[in-house]
């Protein structure tokens, strides 16, 4: 019964730290434009507590995010976050537990591959429906990839200390 | 002194009686004053500047003060009334924007009487992500907006089309957007084509005309009109107008690059069509 309390308490934790950044990125970063795009946190909040979770309790918080993005996001594929992100909780997850310990240069890594998984999946769709923009597709991913990596200091910071605080309770 | 005046009363009254009669005598002689009066002007003159500067400083000090205190009052007062001013000519511009595009609308639906019933909406929120271009409205299904019906500006423009709506929201794909397709029709020669969004145009705010017939010679500056076909969208809603004129990859067939009539950037009120007549 305790157990089950504490595990509830910590992916409440997760999921409130996750809506706080949600709510920066609609109500503040939506209306920033650098560099001719929007910061983008959402691959972020896939790949970040994945880093610290593994990758079966990853991927599976980074496939709640997708479907919460799908509801949120409009997108040429109605399910196109619930199907990218789980896959990026499962690598960031593998990365941190192989290779990386989660950390900031672990959350870097993973952020790389979220959005080029994120983004290589929407060039795929666009490129399926008849409207194939690999090169305009690349340049938005590296655009918005360079305006959203200084955001993954404050990301790790914020999954690290909830994740230090789930551990000092377990 | 009783002695004194013993000894030298009668001289003493005799100089008093002296200086008397001589000071009326100056003061008659005199013009102005005696010069006993004068002198004591003089002397006295400097107390008497200084005591009533003295005097005039408290005053001023006590004006100043209820000076500052009443200026404080009338000024906090004059703050007020400035504030509610500004807000009533903000109101009032406000309300004269809204009257100018309810006038153009009722022109707009004047003209076209093909466009039945409009619902004005607000935007609630630009672009969500770098890989759409959308605009969430604060009105929904509750109002009688659904999918597909379109969306134009205050002048008749075509703004975009409903791809979601709740019930008290939509989500509109504008003209821009990769998920765009709309029958289109150049209004200067009549030659039909699709205007539909592509991703490498989208961040310049630009759509294509695909499809044109290989004999179309358009212009720069060429009007592209929506073309009504199949009745999903009403006709004659302007689209954009022609900026070039490009061949394809292939060199065989060409396209046209448009721009949007209306500024997406700018936006911040939309009318969505829901319902309209069939023009044959």
């Amino acid at each position: 019964m305790i157990a089950r309390n504490e595990t509830i308490f910590k992916w409440a934790l997760y999921a409130a730290a996750t809506a706080l950044c949600m709510l920066v990125q609609t109500g503040l970063l939506q209306r920033l434009e650098f560099w001719g795009v929007l910061p983008f946190l959402y691959p972020l909040l896939a790949a970040i507590p994945a880093t610290f979770q593994g990758p079966l309790a990853g991927s599976i918080f980074s496939l709640c995010v997708g479907v919460v993005c799908d509801l949120l996001l409009p997108g040429p594929i109605p399910c196109l976050y619930t199907l990218a992100f789980p896959v990026i909780g499962l690598c960031a997850g593998l990365l941190a537990q192989s290779w990386l310990p989660a950390g900031f240069l672990c959350s870097l890594v993973s952020a790389a591959a979220a959005f080029l998984l994120t983004d290589g999946l929407l060039c795929l769709v666009l490129w399926m429906r008849g409207h194939a923009a690999w090169e305009a597709g690349a340049l938005v991913m590296v655009r918005e990839f360079c305006v959203t990596v200084p955001f993954i200091i404050p990301l790790t910071l914020l999954y690290r200390s909830v994740y230090r605080r789930t551990q000092l309770d377990d | 002194m009783k002695n004194f005046l013993k000894q030298h009363g009668l001289w003493v009254l005799f100089a008093a009686a002296v200086l008397s009669v001589a000071m009326a005598v100056l003061s008659v002689l005199s013009a102005n004053s005696s010069p006993l009066a004068n002198l004591t002007g003089i002397v006295v003159s400097p107390f008497r500047a200084g005591y009533t500067a003295i005097a005039n400083w408290f005053n001023d000090f006590q004006n100043y003060y209820k000076d500052n205190t009443d200026l404080r009052e009338e000024n906090a007062a004059l703050r007020r009334r400035i504030a509610q001013m500004e807000e009533t000519i903000r109101q009032a511009e406000a309300d004269v924007a809204e009257n100018k595009k309810f006038r153009e609308l009722l022109n707009l639906t004047k003209q076209r009487r093909d466009l039945t019933d409009f619902e004005a909406c607000m935007i609630t929120e630009h672009e969500v992500t770098n890989w759409t271009s959308s605009l969430t409205l604060n009105k929904g299904t509750s109002l009688g907006i659904e999918v597909g019906d379109c969306v134009i500006d205050e002048c008749g423009n075509l703004v975009g089309v409903v791809s979601q709506a709740g019930t008290n929201w939509s989500t509109v794909l504008t003209l821009v957007d990769t998920d765009t397709s709309l029958g289109a029709q150049v209004f200067r020669t009549k030659d039909l084509g699709v205007a539909q969004g592509d991703f490498s145009l989208m961040r310049e705010q630009r759509l294509r005309l695909d499809y044109l017939p290989a004999d179309c010679s358009l212009l720069p500056g060429d009007v592209v009109v929506t073309s009504g076909l199949n009745g999903i969208y009403p006709s004659g809603l302007v689209i954009g107008s022609v900026e070039e004129l490009r061949k394809d990859d292939s060199g065989a067939s060409s396209y046209a690059i448009l721009a949007p009539e209306t500024d997406l950037d700018s936006l911040t009120e939309v009318f969505v069509i829901k319902s309209f007549e069939i023009v044959t």
